[in-house]
């Protein structure tokens, strides 16, 4: 970091940007929730009462109580109640929004690593490398990232078989999540490589014999930071969204780790018997947790404004 | 009676950092078949100005004060329906960019029958004629087929000669045109010009050019206006402006155009640039550039008054017009 | 500068050359599924054959072939519409495909038909008045719409309508007639009811998704100067609104549409695992977990072909109603 980039970061906290946070009360508070849920995901082993991993923990005979402030057997240990095993809500609701969370965000990391570098490299290079890899990128974006990730990952589950699937599911789904949506990244990357490639500066710096690949980190990249973080912020929420969805078809976590997708699923059956907090609960949660997400992500459109690539 | 009649126009644009004051007490007249124009620089409020006659600002801006009479009704005071009845009708628009003005994915008859359609009661049949004739009229080559065309299909000069039929079609008596030729090729700027020049002679159509062009204004039209940050600071026969510019910085405009006869000469520049809306200076709002400043300019907002033959807002007004016959002048 | 036919031809042979080349992509992971995935001699024969018997068969059925020749042989009965007999059903598994696709395709219908009906004029309402409170309350909705997975909107009707309220079928297709030749739920009460939840369900995402569209294309439409120009024109409103922008508006929003509709292929499995809806998306899941590998690939195939067609239809279409793409290449 140099002294003018540090300046950078100070005018930044002291700017319109910092300013309208403060005022929008619905990013404060939406910014304020994301951290509760990213805090609960970090402090989950030490938050919880139970640890729903650790079977010894659990007695069948504790299942299906309801949560504490409704009438009937409820037990004061079971604040959300257990589900249809007898694990604790509440202790398997942090641990589950710990994996949603640990997935959406490697996901996201592993989309934009792979984005960035696909997007500097078609910018830079151009030609053949630039069109084939743009040519891909329509392609899988005609293609929709839950299709792609279904069948794959059905496929991985019928090959592995579901024992040795369950082990690997947490990797496979963010390889899935992470390698179906690069080609957003990679478009704005590259927008943002054509656009500032024959700019004076880097003319400049490739005179003095700085390397393609410097030129492009510190020079293109900074200015790609607002849409990156705009992008970013609604993939980590469709990816949490994704990662739901194919747990909920048996895809994802498997019920003994489960992600809040699976949880939802488990407790799916139980809603027509009346044990609607088994589903209810956490499917509450994730609306929240995704909301959260989107809401700061349209506020940062907002403020932002920056050019994404439309289509 | 004049047959528009803008009186103390002002307009303003409510915005987070506080109000714009975009027009100031801008007033001027124009009769039937005369030719007014606007000029100034981009920013000093001369589209504003012509927009607002039909109410067609863009948001937030509105109308704060003064009267547009047209034909001795107030267009300020109108309702929505009333003003649509006006707008294209009696008065039409030319606009500065024909590639940005006809919708991309409407014929070129369907966006003319329409402009008809929407004023008369008119068979499709009947607007088509009308429609050729005016493309006709406007010199575009087999203007049936055109009539079919999309407005890709053309060029620049072929669409803002389509754009130029359609403010023709219902026989306006003014026609606004907002910098009509600037987005043009310059071999073409020239026909497009006399076309319109032509057009509004033999219709006797009172035409409002607004442009930062004196050149064109001089050849165009009769009276002007000169526009600065929101103001009008001089209006008179374009003659007589040209000849004699009495506020300098109408003079300053007038020593920056090229010189026809006198060969390599420097152009003349005004030094610096005209303030934004919301950076106007107290006092004569061009004062930070003008050679004439005096004490007096920074403090008092210069009012309009008649000198000569014109009208003019400056303080050193007698002073700048003792220079005109030392040079300076385009004549 | 007119735009003559054979423009026309070269797009759309240029179209179809990029629909075949990723067809020929999805035939390539069809065949490596089915070259790694479950062993056929085993489903056909059991565990109890000697080894040099399976060599023997796995010759005679070409298993040993090199890899060229056994795409090739794929490919080829691929073309004709053989990819195999599923296990499970021990039917020809297009066959069985073809028998869900109805149901999942009423499901398309359904849903395709609330979002067009109300993601355009509320979209357009939104950005013809986009401070009103109507506006502003259709954006909050929506933004709380896109944050609500599809199963989670499925499982919230089925609670809420089936279980608690009671006036809603929880589950199934309901009864199907065939006046037309085909069994279908869409002609009768019955069949009809059963789909309004699942298509509601299968919409629920989208439709915010599309208003949200809708409404940011027409606001930058309206402020582009035709608009400005229709208006100096002394238009009515509703011209300048529902002709002059709305078609400038629904350009774009075509081409989204056309990679939505793979996005509403997958939901559908979402929306018809919670409802039990006996289409395609359900079928494939339970041949997933059987292992039932001709009926993956089928289900795949289908998808794929589904997927490229629907994207070449509408490029086709946007090329029709857009008079400027007709001169591609060909600036006047």
């Amino acid at each position: 970091m140099t002294a003018p980039r540090m300046m950078a970061l100070r005018a930044f906290l002291a700017s319109d940007f910092i300013y309208r946070f403060r005022r929008d009360k619905v990013a404060l508070v939406s910014f304020l929730v994301l951290l509760a849920f990213v805090l609960a995901g970090l402090l989950a082993p030490v938050l919880a009462p139970f640890d729903p991993y650790d079977p010894a923990s659990i007695d069948i005979m504790n299942s299906e109580i309801p949560p504490v402030w409704t009438d009937g057997a409820t037990d004061p240990q079971f604040l959300l109640g257990t589900d249809a095993q007898g694990r604790d809500m509440l202790s398997t609701i942090l641990y589950g929004t710990r994996i949603s969370l640990t997935i959406g965000i490697f996901a996201v990391m592993l989309q934009m690593v792979l984005g960035i570098s696909i997007g500097l490299l078609s910018g830079y290079v151009g030609g053949r490398v630039d069109a084939f890899f743009m040519r891909l990128a329509d392609i899988q974006l005609s293609l929709s990232t839950l299709m792609v990730a279904i069948v794959a990952l059905a496929v991985f589950q019928a090959a592995f078989g579901t024992e040795l699937y369950s082990d690997l599911a947490i990797f496979m789904l963010i390889m899935v999540i992470g390698i179906a949506e690069w080609p957003q990244y990679a478009r704005t990357i590259r927008a943002s490589v054509l656009a500032e490639k024959h700019k004076e500066y880097v003319d400049a710096a490739r005179v003095i014999g700085l390397g393609p690949g410097r030129i492009m980190v510190r020079h293109v990249l900074p200015n790609t930071l607002s849409p990156l973080l705009v992008i970013s912020t609604v993939q980590v929420a469709n990816a949490i969204i994704s990662e739901a969805a194919l747990s909920f078809l048996g895809l994802g976590m498997p019920v003994t780790k489960p992600s809040l997708g699976s949880l939802i699923n488990s407790g799916f059956e139980f809603i027509f018997s009346g044990s609607w907090w088994i589903t209810l609960i956490p499917s509450v949660v994730l609306v929240v947790l995704i909301l959260t997400i989107n809401l700061l992500g349209d506020w940062l459109r907002d403020v932002l404004n920056p050019k994404l690539y439309k289509g | 009676m004049a047959l528009l009649d803008v009186s103390n126009l002002n307009v303003e644009f409510p915005t987070r950092h506080g109000t714009l004051h975009a027009l100031r007490d801008v007033s001027f007249t124009l009769d039937k078949g005369e030719r007014l124009g606007i000029v100034g620089e981009s920013g000093a409020g001369k589209s504003l100005a012509a927009f607002a006659i039909i109410n067609l600002l863009s948001k937030p801006g509105r109308i704060s004060g003064g009267t547009i009479t047209f034909e001795g009704q107030d267009l300020t005071a109108m309702d929505t329906d009333a003003l649509r009845s006006i707008r294209g009708n009696r008065i039409s628009m030319i606009f500065q960019d024909p590639m940005m003005t006809l919708n991309p994915v409407l014929t070129i008859g369907t966006q003319m029958v329409e402009t008809l359609q929407a004023h008369r009661r008119i068979s499709h049949a009947e607007a088509k004629r009308i429609a050729i004739a005016k493309l006709r009229e406007v010199t575009i080559p087999s203007p049936e087929e055109r009539f079919d065309s999309y407005p890709h299909e053309l060029s620049g000069g072929m669409r803002q000669r389509v754009v130029i039929a359609i403010a023709l079609l219902t026989d306006p008596s003014i026609i606004i045109a907002d910098e009509p030729t600037t987005a043009l090729d310059v071999t073409i700027q020239a026909e497009i010009m006399a076309l319109m020049l032509d057009l509004c002679e033999t219709h006797d159509v009172g035409l409002i050019l607004i442009t930062h062009d004196l050149g064109v204004v001089s050849e165009v039209t009769q009276r002007v206006n000169v526009m600065y940050a929101g103001r009008v600071i001089e209006t008179g026969s374009t003659r007589d402006i040209i000849d004699a510019p009495k506020h300098p910085y109408t003079r300053g405009l007038i020593a920056a155009l090229p010189q026809q006869n006198e060969a390599a000469q420097r152009l003349n520049q005004i030094p610096g640039s005209m303030p934004s809306l919301d950076g106007i200076p107290p006092g004569c709002a061009f004062n930070p550039r003008c050679p004439h400043v005096g004490e007096r300019c920074r403090r008092e907002i210069p009012a309009l008054r008649a000198l000569g033959e014109q009208q003019v807002a400056c303080h050193s007004a007698e002073e700048v017009a003792a220079l005109a016959g030392n040079g300076g002048s385009a004549s | 500068m007119e735009s003559g036919p054979i423009d026309h031809l070269i797009f759309l042979g240029k179209r179809l050359l990029q629909a075949t080349l990723v067809m020929f992509v999805i035939s390539l992971i069809g065949f490596s599924i089915q070259d790694n995935l479950g062993d056929p001699l085993r489903e056909l024969l059991g565990q109890s054959v000697s080894e040099a018997e399976r060599q023997a068969l796995r010759d005679q059925m070409g298993l040993n072939d090199p890899f060229l020749v056994q795409y090739g042989r794929f490919l080829s009965k691929a073309v004709q519409g053989d990819l195999g007999d599923s296990y499970f059903f021990k039917r020809p598994a297009l066959d069985v495909i073809a028998d869900k696709f109805i149901a999942t395709l009423e499901l398309v219908i359904g849903a395709t038909l609330i979002i067009v009906f109300i993601s355009v004029p509320m979209g357009c309402y939104c950005a013809i008045k986009p401070n009103g409170w109507i506006s502003r309350a259709v954006m909050g909705i929506s933004i709380v719409g896109i944050s609500i997975p599809v199963f989670l909107t499925a499982i919230f009707c089925i609670y809420l309508f089936s279980v608690e309220l009671g006036w809603m079928p929880s589950f199934g297709r309901g009864e199907t007639t065939a006046p037309f030749g085909w069994e279908s739920g869409f002609f009768n009460v019955d069949g009809l009811v059963h789909l309004v939840l699942p298509s509601i369900s299968l919409a629920s995402i989208m439709l915010p998704l599309f208003i949200r569209l809708i409404r940011s294309e027409m606001m930058e439409v309206l402020e582009s100067e035709y608009i400005r120009f229709a208006w100096a024109k002394g238009l009515n409103k509703y011209r300048v609104w529902f002709l002059h922008a709305l078609k400038n508006t629904l350009l774009p929003v075509i081409t989204v549409g056309g990679v939505q509709i793979g996005t509403m292929l997958a939901y559908t499995i979402l929306t018809e695992t919670v409802f039990q809806w006996p289409g395609m998306g359900f079928l494939f899941l339970e041949a997933v977990n059987r292992v039932d590998t001709p009926l993956i690939i089928a289900y795949i195939i289908v998808v794929g072909l589904i997927f490229v067609v629907t994207n070449t239809v509408v490029d086709v279409i946007y090329t029709l109603v857009n008079p400027t793409v007709r001169i591609a290449g060909k600036a006047s």
